[in-house]
């Protein structure tokens, strides 16, 4: 049975889905990166082969997320997507007739409108990350919740709060003013919910053409309280997909498999016990200054980018696009 | 006396050519580094745009190189960019730094003439009359400089898309302009624009493509300069579409002096008359080109357009609001994208692959 791997390597998180020829996923890993993408692809990497046989042997692997390349570069892989084609291609694959995606992560928000099976439009945050999963996991430190007490906590909420969405600066200074004039937790909370949903339909989704059915994925999917949230925002049920944060890393297994690469890139899940690292340092051969990056696996430089003139990029590097 | 310039695009190479041929002592400033973004950054007022801050960037690093007299195109109201020359002449000089300013008008008119005429008389001083006698010999040294250099950038836009090995296209192009930069005659750069055009064609093509064809519009600086835009035009190419734009060095100046030829004249003319089903007025800057090229483009069977714009840029915030509306009307997919100081490259590239691979689709399904 031919087996596919897809790797995605998001802001706060690293998801991994090994599928087989009938698209069914056979073992999956989701973990947080704690700022290392690297020892997290490895510790991934570790954990997948712990759920194979010992004998399984990969037929193609991709890669995705903000972190693609530097995963490919670490793993061999014959394909690196874009991580709005990767979700996309796995909300296709599954419900055929959705019309809109949203997918909220670590530091990312998207919207992708899907019209008969197709992408036609899409919208990503770019200088801003306010209302993503990153300021939810914050601010849920900040009152010693876990983030899933703290989706419960909103959904009982009875008269949430005002809070100002627009920017998570001036949001966590809101709710520490209503914490402090007597406002009960739970309120405070809705109320978060409530302005993050607000901020994310008026600036990520703006001018878009939100028709149902609507699918929720990416980490944030998770949360209760923003679920709840927007169905009540735009008055209709969203879809959860069964695996809303291994999204990603599904289309790109499913990529992969299309792919169908005569030989995999893959370096075998030995690489889990290389010692591998990465180090940067500023070119000084002429006035660019670039901020070169190589990675070292195993005492070898396997890979070098962040160079304009391409002096550091010795390796072969698989298909980007 | 020691000119500079900032950077934007190519401009360096004209404007270097001007001060060279008329015996004009100059300082490039160094290319635009993340040192460079860091001083601007690190100078510049709260929530002012990218360009305004590279710009400054670029000043700092000249005059500490030992520059005294700063050369600045100036605009009008009511982009911001009319006033940067003023605001940067004080923290300029807050910062200590002892410099000369000559303010280009945009338009050539007496309250221009009268804005510079304390300055030239200081400079009047300083230059010999050799420099002043070969100054229009200069000037069109510049002029061919600059042409030649468009000439080579419009090439390369046609050429990468359809670049067997990826990147190679941008290495002959930087290899031309460089020949464009080291021509001390016009025989010379004439010779050096020639080899450079061939050098580019010789770059290894599949002729069987058929790639898509993408617009750029937006706030000129963030078009025109790859610092600031981080190389979409590049970016865009190498993935497979032909980029076409109408900002150019040459359509600015000929625009500001009124000289534009008939067809340019006209096309610009085609982009305003064209936004006016969306606005009334002329919002300032490029913001009803943007929209009316977009709306053009559409028509002529462009598959997509990619606006362009510094964070806050208050004529283009205005286009980017409409451009969700002319992209329904139609039916051209527009992708904003805002620029700021953060390091967003590779949201960037994330962004284009995917608006690539969404035309794609869009045109096998057609």
């Amino acid at each position: 049975m031919a087996l596919y791997l897809g790797i995605d390597v998001g802001s706060i998180t690293t998801k991994m889905v090994v599928i087989d020829e009938r698209d069914e996923v056979i073992a999956d890993v989701y973990l947080r990166n704690n700022g290392r993408p690297l020892e997290a692809v490895q510790q991934g990497l570790e954990m997948i082969s712990s759920r194979l046989s010992r004998e399984t042997i990969l037929d193609g692997v991709a890669t995705t997320g903000s972190a693609r390349h530097l995963a490919a570069y670490l793993v061999g892989s014959d394909l690196i997507k874009n991580e709005i084609t990767a979700h996309s291609i796995a909300v296709i694959d599954l419900f055929p007739g959705a019309k809109t995606i949203f997918e909220i992560g670590g530091q990312d928000s998207k919207v992708i409108i899907l019209r008969a099976g197709v992408v036609v439009d899409f919208a990503m945050n770019t200088v801003c990350a306010a209302g993503t999963g990153s300021f939810l996991d914050q601010q849920a430190a900040r009152l010693g919740l876990s983030i899933e007490e703290f989706g419960r906590l909103a959904q009982r909420a009875k008269h949430p709060v005002r809070v100002a969405g627009r920017c998570t600066v001036f949001a966590e200074t809101d709710m520490i003013h209503k914490q402090q004039i007597g406002h009960s937790i739970e309120d405070i909370i809705g109320g978060l919910c409530d302005s993050l949903v607000q901020n994310y339909l008026n600036n990520v989704c703006r001018g878009k053409e939100i028709l149902s059915p609507v699918v929720f994925q990416g980490g944030v999917a998770a949360n209760q309280g923003i679920r709840k949230a927007l169905e009540r925002e735009l008055e209709t049920e969203l879809i959860i997909p069964e695996h809303f944060g291994l999204m990603g890393a599904l289309g790109a297994a499913k990529l992969a498999k299309r792919a169908k690469p005569c030989r995999t890139q893959f370096k075998g899940f030995e690489l889990s016990r290389k010692p591998c690292f990465t180090r940067g340092f500023e070119c000084e051969e002429c006035g660019n200054q670039c901020e070169v990056i190589e990675l070292v696996v195993d005492q070898q430089v396997v890979a070098g980018w962040g160079d304009l003139c391409e002096r550091y990029r010795t390796s072969p590097r698989p298909i980007v696009g | 006396m020691k000119v500079t310039f900032p950077h934007l695009g190519t401009m360096h190479i004209f404007c270097k050519a001007i001060a060279e041929t008329s015996g004009i002592p100059y300082i490039v400033p160094p290319e635009t580094s993340r040192k460079t973004f860091t001083l601007g950054v690190q100078h510049s007022n709260e929530c002012i745009c990218l360009p305004f801050k590279i710009i400054l960037g670029n000043f700092i690093e000249a005059l500490k190189m030992g520059a005294d007299t700063i050369v600045m195109v100036g605009s009008g109201p009511p982009c911001r960019l009319g006033l940067y020359d003023l605001v940067q002449k004080v923290i300029l000089e807050d910062m200590g730094l002892r410099y000369r300013w000559l303010t280009i008008p945009p338009r050539l008119t007496w309250q221009a003439i009268w804005k510079n005429y304390e300055e030239t008389k200081e400079l009047k001083k300083e230059l010999s009359w050799k420099n002043i006698l070969l100054f229009p010999y200069g000037l069109r040294m510049g002029w061919k400089k600059m042409m030649a250099c468009e000439a080579l950038e419009k090439l390369a836009m046609k050429v990468r898309p359809r670049e067997v090995k990826k990147g190679e296209t941008q290495r002959q192009l930087k290899k031309a302009l460089s020949w464009v930069d080291e021509a001390r005659s016009l025989r010379t750069l004439n010779e050096g624009l020639e080899r450079g055009r061939v050098l580019i064609q010789e770059t290894e093509q599949d002729p069987y493509r058929t790639p898509l064809k993408i617009a750029i519009v937006g706030e000129l600086y963030t078009v025109m300069d790859p610092h600031i835009n981080r190389g979409v035009e590049q970016k865009l190419g190498e993935l497979g579409a032909e980029v076409t734009r109408t900002s150019w060095f040459s359509t600015h100046i000929l625009r500001s002096l009124r000289k534009n030829k008939a067809d340019q004249a006209s096309e610009r003319i085609r982009f305003f008359e064209a936004s006016k089903a969306y606005l009334g007025y002329d919002v300032g800057a490029e913001c009803n080109l943007s929209i009316g090229e977009a709306i053009l483009r559409s028509q002529e069977g462009y598959d997509g357009v990619v606006h362009l714009m510094p964070f806050a840029c208050m004529p283009e915030t205005t286009a980017s609001g409409i451009l969700t509306r002319v992209g329904k009307d139609w039916d051209i997919p527009i992708l904003t994208l805002i620029l700021d100081e953060q390091e967003i490259e590779g949201r960037i590239q994330t962004l284009l692959e995917a608006f690539v691979e969404m035309l794609q689709w869009k045109r096998k399904a057609a």
